[in-house]
């Protein structure tokens, strides 16, 4: 089961709509840093709206395809994280310091637009 | 033997409550005869014997008892008066009883010892038991109130929320700040949540770990948060216990946190009309007089 990336202009969109497990993570992984080379995107946005629960694991793949993507020179957003997810994931002790968030789709866009224009 | 006993003390009511009532004025403490006017005390005191003495001629009967119990606590008075009052009673009458019977052996006294204690037992078990009935329904009630009050959260303007936090910070607590505030965050769509803290009389260690949990998690789904209203003695406390509060922007006064939440959300306050024309305005008007 792989994650669709969707790509709008020259960002990508990604909508994670179903549990990640640890296998579907590192695929969308491969894809997404495939995606970023073959259109040459600069800014990605990942909702991350219906996604329920986030394990440690999961937190730091996806902080590494993050890293990742900004060694691509594709800046990352993540959105729509939820407030129970939140608390897991400090609790948890990731803060993931270095990664941009906004509220919900139209804001990342917003923040990606903004920060690829400076 | 049983009911021989009783119908002695019933008999003999009137001079017991007479025997009660001289002793029972003693037991009137200091702080509580200003509260209550010596008519309502002498009332409730003979409506006292009455239901005492009610319970007993029906054999243990706790219905007036508990209607009695719920005016005493809604005139409040104190639990220690009434329980000092039903031993009083007990040995009022044990006193009586013996002392106008020519019996005196022990079987005789353990006998009235016993059916006088079943008397007065139920009777202070049922006021106890009213007493501290009411008193857990006011704690839970309180405690309801305090949960409510912990963690309130105001939207003010489109974007901008606000946390007002008073009183002290345990782990419970924070774990609702966090809860409220990113429900709260993600309802009303905020991009920039303030923490006031002024009302908060300590920061110690914890408490500021809390904060800096609930700011990082406000973070992470996509929020910024400010804290304010940081006092000089909790700024010398912060430093002093070496906490590192870099992360998070800081301002001393919920003000100054307001324009710069306004700044991030590329707003600022203008006033209407410049204040001299406003003056200009009013001399006029002075003058067309």
């Amino acid at each position: 089961m792989s994650i669709p990336i969707l790509k709008l202009y020259n960002y990508l969109l990604i909508s994670i709509q179903t549990e990640i497990d640890d296998k579907t993570a590192i695929q969308f992984q491969e894809d997404l840093l495939d995606k970023i080379h073959k259109t040459g995107a600069t800014g990605v946005v990942i909702d991350l709206t219906s996604v329920d629960i986030i394990d440690s694991f999961i937190a730091k793949v996806l902080g590494d395809v993050i890293t990742m993507s900004d060694l691509m020179g594709a800046k990352v957003v993540l959105t729509g994280i939820q407030p129970a997810v939140a608390m897991t994931l400090i609790d948890l002790g990731i803060h993931l310091q270095n990664v941009a968030t906004a509220l919900d789709l139209e804001q990342g866009l917003i923040k990606l637009y903004q920060e690829l224009r400076v | 033997m049983n009911t021989n006993l009783r119908n002695i003390a019933i008999e003999n009511s009137d001079t017991i409550v007479q025997m009660w009532l001289e002793k029972i004025d003693s037991l009137k403490g200091e702080e509580f005869r200003f509260s209550t006017s010596d008519e309502l005390f002498e009332n409730t005191n003979r409506e006292f014997v009455n239901v005492i003495f009610t319970s007993i001629k029906q054999q243990g009967s706790l219905i007036e008892v508990i209607t009695f119990s719920e005016k005493l606590i809604t005139l409040g008075w104190p639990l220690s008066y009434i329980t000092d009052g039903l031993q009083l009673f007990r040995r009022v009458t044990i006193d009586y009883i013996l002392s106008n019977s020519d019996q005196v052996d022990t079987n005789f006294f353990s006998a009235v010892l016993t059916s006088v204690d079943k008397w007065v037992e139920p009777i202070i078990h049922q006021l106890i038991n009213e007493y501290t009935g009411s008193w857990e329904h006011i704690l839970s009630i309180q405690r309801i109130a305090l949960q409510e009050l912990s963690a309130p959260l105001i939207p003010v303007t489109d974007g901008i929320t606000i946390m007002p936090l008073i009183g002290t910070i345990d782990t419970e607590r924070a774990k609702q700040i966090m809860e409220n505030l990113l429900d709260g965050v993600i309802k009303h769509n905020s991009e920039v949540v303030l923490i006031d803290i002024t009302g908060v009389p300590v920061v110690d260690t914890m408490v500021a770990h809390h904060i800096i949990q609930a700011a990082e998690a406000v973070r992470l789904i996509g929020s910024n948060c400010i804290l304010v209203g940081i006092r000089p003695e909790i700024a010398q406390t912060i430093v002093n216990l070496g906490i590192d509060l870099t992360n998070l922007p800081t301002k001393s006064s919920l003000k100054k946190g307001f324009i710069t939440a306004l700044e991030m959300t590329n707003r600022k306050v203008i006033n209407l009309k410049p204040m001299e024309d406003g003056i200009e305005e009013m001399i006029n008007s002075i003058q067309g007089e």
